[in-house]
């Protein structure tokens, strides 16, 4: 965990230089600093690993204040206070260690109960129902006055909070942030980050994967709570709210709200801004110089901070880099180790029976049926619009058919999740390239791994094993986004591939390639089906490749199957041509792409 | 040039360490208090108060003609943990006294710390008797605390005839209770609360609670509540549009411009605050004062209740004749009748709860209209409650 480390030493020194040469004043700015930091580093580590930046994390926080306040709080004085607590609580009294462990452990349960509904929502959905979280956890902190003496102050809180256990807990906070993202459970959140549809055909359960991320971070939350309760010594609802919720989450967008070590990062630098500012507005300088002594430069400096670095970089300082990417990547082995032996049977067919699809009344398909063995390349051609990606989305569960079934060796799939239908074994590229863009060629790698890989084996060295078989293991530290066209398709085989899939379903895997690239791509797709025995399902506008590489063709026309039998059967087939060709007459000549079978059939 | 620049800048450097050092026997006042953010609608204009009534001690020559008085400023930014670093910054500095925000929750904390150094503390407008009592004894209260102006419109409750009265409190603040306290010296005076009611702060139907007056048989004599905005102007509507017209007594919660703007439903409400600018009084000439260094009239009491703690401090100083911190911390607490804007202040033997004047007034056709002002008697407070 060298990553971990290069981020806890620099804050281990910042403790104990405080704690040794610093006065209380500035002992006080530290512990601010570090309580604001296990905070911000535990909201990224559910912002930035899921994407969706959580407005509700300071409910946690605040629950986590209350409660371990009321488990440090002297029971005599809990009497006065709080009279009417339940026993166990009223009888409770332990140190700020032990009752900042119990608060974790129940804040985690309830961050698991409410988290159940919020991980099935994405995007600006579930910002928003964080938010609502945080009014909801806001309203009961004041509604519950038996425990929180409602919106009045809560005092008596013993002020416990030292430099030195403040920071063991900054230190596992950053660790765990840091362990999470690169464990499996982080990885897949990150992929679903990048592209929740890619994610779930890479086998990843993106709402367990969420939840998970909501519960930890949660749990980290509740120790920042306790800590600053026990700072502080008086607080009310009102500090767990709006304002501080913003004034973390500007310290994670400032830093970067992909890492660790941007959470860490912009929670220094925005720390010390305030400082600046705040010494300016205080200071002898603006008198000195003839300006009157103005408060609220920190505010103002704060925001400036903000538009330059979101002007200047997007991602904030550190984007999605961790300090120990420099430091450690350079000098990595890139050795695969050859994955186990195929776990799949390389016996028994893909079915699809009278499958439709209807979209408000659109019929994308209609009753389309046809198999795919173990061992056989399939082509699936038709016109533009004729329903073929959407063959391929019904039978991932990407869009679930509206009627019909979808057999894997003789069990019916349809309706089960993405995730789900992609574990029993049906890989899929996509037809506009879907990596994970700001994972690395190897993470995109390992996500796919993670979903197939037995327990106990090791996922990053099974990872290059699977890029060697595309010859793409050189770009393994490489950003995915980064990549050169060609490469990205590669890349993408590779990780479709490292899912072990019996059956796997290519989405145009030549677009875009010249002859030669074509040819190359043929090749390889012939020594999968013959390593692995796989069944092979490809969706190809170019038709001399279909054509020569493939066993069977299907031809989609308008959502219906209108053809199938082997390449030259289906040439031949006046169906097929009079599809093609009604197809050319309206659109003119300057498709190419159908040029082919227009020709032979003139 | 070279050193003519060198000059400047030590020049520079020189004039920037002697603007804001405060002579070593200056009385040294630290705020560690909200000038931006959600405390800033007290600490802002108690700021501004605060200065006139330094300038105008310093301008006549100090404290006693000898001792001038510095204010060092750190912005709260209405935060408990900026409030805790501020008030840490300022006693290291070495303050005789420290000013904390309008505000309970910052207030505790730097209190504590300016308790456990031995320098005397005040807010400048919080009004919750339990912070003292939270603190210990160097936690001083400015503002006329909430069962001190309770008890005053108890008195006044009892003084005009009210034998049985109706109370409506919100759990959800400490000041939402405070017709807890009218209720202790309304029925030790020989009233009776007849009923009494709960609210949720920003509920905006009272139509449970006015019917549930409506049908008390006998009627109470009067209402009570520390309900404000927007709950206040909620429940006189509805309580008015009903019929019910019992007299309704309030506090300083709601003394604003909007109270006064809501027309006939709020005639004749009576409610408490810290002072009235009667022709000739203290106040009347602190609002003049106001007008003339900042150019428009106070836009509310605070202004003259931050004038109110340096002249606390002022007699302080004078009485200790000292500004060491123990001795400024002694006299504080052995202060009486010190002539404020508002009032007059004492502070002897009251366990940080100033007692002060506090004024009765009277809405009539949207104006104000002074009922009485009065110091309450110092055994009919009740003790403030946790």
């Amino acid at each position: 965990m060298i990553g971990a480390g290069a981020l806890i030493v620099p804050i281990a020194l910042i403790a104990l230089i405080a704690g040794t040469l610093l006065g209380p004043a500035e002992q006080r700015i530290v512990i601010i600093f570090l309580i604001n930091l296990i905070a911000v580093v535990a909201n990224g580590l559910y912002s930035g690993n899921s994407g969706i930046t959580s407005f509700g994390h300071l409910g946690f926080m605040g629950v986590g204040a209350y409660l371990s306040a009321i488990l440090t709080m002297p029971p005599s004085l809990k009497a006065t206070v709080l009279p009417n607590l339940p026993g166990f609580l009223a009888a409770a009294h332990m140190g700020l260690n032990e009752a900042a462990i119990v608060s974790m452990l129940i804040v985690g349960v309830f961050a698991f109960v409410v988290g159940i509904p919020l991980s099935r929502l994405s995007g600006s959905a579930a910002s928003i129902t964080t938010l609502a979280f945080l009014v909801i956890v806001h309203s009961v902190l004041n509604g519950a006055t038996d425990f929180t003496r409602g919106s009045q102050t809560f005092y008596g809180v013993q002020r416990l909070t030292t430099l030195p256990s403040l920071a063991i807990w900054v230190a596992v906070a950053i660790f765990v942030a840091r362990l999470f993202r690169d464990l499996p459970v982080g990885l897949e959140l990150r992929a679903a980050r990048e592209d929740e549809l890619a994610a779930r055909a890479m086998g990843v359960n993106i709402a367990q994967r969420r939840l998970i991320a909501w519960v930890v971070s949660a749990m980290l939350m509740a120790v920042a709570g306790a800590m600053l309760a026990h700072f502080l010594g008086a607080f009310s609802p009102k500090k767990f709210f709006f304002v501080d919720t913003f004034s973390i989450i500007a310290m994670l967008i400032i830093g970067g709200i992909g890492s660790v070590s941007g959470a860490v990062a912009g929670t220094a630098v925005v720390t010390i801004i305030m400082e600046i500012a705040r010494r300016i507005e205080e200071g002898p300088l603006l008198p000195s110089l003839g300006f009157p002594q103005v408060f609220g430069l920190t505010q103002l400096a704060l925001g400036v901070g903000i538009l330059i670095v979101m002007y200047g970089r997007p991602g904030g300082l550190l984007g999605f880099l961790e300090v120990d990417d420099w430091l450690v990547r350079r000098g990595r082995s890139l050795v695969g180790v050859a994955r186990s032996e195929a776990l799949r049977s390389t016996a028994g067919k893909l079915e699809v029976v009278g499958v439709s699809k209807k979209f408000a009344g659109l019929v994308a398909l209609d009753r389309v049926s046809f198999e795919l063995s173990a061992g056989e390349i399939v082509g699936l051609i038709g016109p533009n619009g004729s329903g073929k990606t959407t063959t391929l989305n019904a039978i991932s569960g990407a869009v679930p058919p509206s009627s019909g079934e979808v057999k894997i060796n003789g069990s019916a799939v349809q309706g089960l999740s993405a995730d789900k239908i992609a574990r029993r074994g049906i890989g899929r590229s996509f037809q506009n390239i879907r990596l994970f863009k700001n994972l690395t060629v190897l993470e995109n790698i390992e996500v796919a791994v993670a979903a197939s890989a037995k327990s106990g084996s090791d996922i990053r060295a099974e990872a290059l094993a699977a890029l060697a078989e595309l010859s793409v293991e050189h770009l393994a530290d490489r950003r995915a986004g980064a990549l050169a066209y060609g490469e990205q398709r590669r890349v993408e085989i590779a990780r479709a591939l490292a899912l072990r899939p019996q059956y796997l379903m290519l989405d145009e895997p030549a677009a875009g390639m010249n002859s030669a690239e074509t040819q190359a791509l043929m090749g390889l797709l012939r020594q999968i089906r013959d390593k692995y025995g796989l069944g092979l399902l490809l969706v190809e506008h170019h038709l001399e490749l279909v054509m020569r590489l493939c066993d069977r063709v299907v031809v989609l026309n308008k959502g219906q199957m209108i053809a199938t039998g082997t390449p030259s059967e289906v040439q031949n087939d006046p169906k097929v041509i009079e599809a093609y060709i009604g197809l050319r007459k309206q659109r003119g000549a300057k498709d190419n792409k159908n040029t082919e079978i227009g020709r032979k059939a003139v | 040039m070279k050193s003519s620049m060198m000059i400047a800048v030590a020049g520079f450097l020189g004039l920037a360490a002697t603007i804001g050092v405060a002579n070593a026997d200056d009385l040294v006042i630290g705020g560690a208090i909200g000038l931006t953010g959600s405390f800033a609608y007290g600490d802002v204009p108690a700021q501004k108060g605060m200065q006139l009534a330094i300038d105008e001690i310093n301008a006549a020559g100090g404290i006693g003609g000898k001792t001038k008085i510095t204010l060092k400023l750190k912005d709260s930014r209405s935060d408990p943990s900026q409030t805790a670093i501020a008030a840490q910054e300022l006693i290291d500095d070495g303050v005789n006294v420290l000013v904390t925000p309008c505000d309970a929750d910052p207030s505790i904390g730097a209190g504590q710390t300016a308790q456990q150094a031995g320098v005397t503390a005040f807010s400048t407008c919080a009004s919750s008797p339990n912070l003292p009592l939270a603190v210990g004894d160097h936690m001083f209260m400015n503002f006329p605390a909430d069962n001190v102006q309770a008890t005053v419109s108890a008195k006044y409750a009892i003084d005009t005839g009210y034998k049985t009265a109706y109370i409506l409190i919100s759990p959800d603040s400490a000041y939402t209770q405070l017709p807890n306290y009218f209720k202790t010296v309304f029925e030790k005076l020989g009233g009776k609360v007849i009923a009494e009611d709960n609210f949720s702060m920003g509920q905006q139907d009272f139509g449970a609670q006015v019917t549930k007056i409506k049908s008390l048989n006998p009627a109470p004599d009067v209402i009570m509540t520390a309900a404000y905005e927007p709950d206040f102007p909620a429940f006189i509507k509805q309580l008015r549009a009903a019929g019910v017209m019992i007299p309704v007594i309030g506090s300083d919660g709601i003394d604003s411009p909007t109270t006064f703007a809501l027309g006939d439903v709020a005639e004749g409400v009576v409610f408490s605050t810290a002072g009235y600018a009667a022709p000739g009084s203290p106040l009347e000439a602190f609002n003049k004062k106001y007008k003339e260094k900042y150019g428009s009239d106070p836009d509310t009491i605070y202004a003259a209740i931050g004038y109110d703690l340096i002249k606390v401090l002022e007699a302080a100083e004078l009485k200790a004749g000292s500004t060491d911190r123990a001795a400024i911390w002694k006299a504080v607490s052995e202060l009486e009748n010190v002539q404020g804007a508002t009032s007059t202040i004492t502070y002897k033997g009251t366990a940080g709860i100033p007692i002060r004047q506090v004024a009765l007034i009277k809405i009539a056709k949207g104006q104000r209209e002074f009922v009485r002002q009065e110091a309450p008697d110092p055994a009919l407070i009740p003790p403030a409650k946790l």
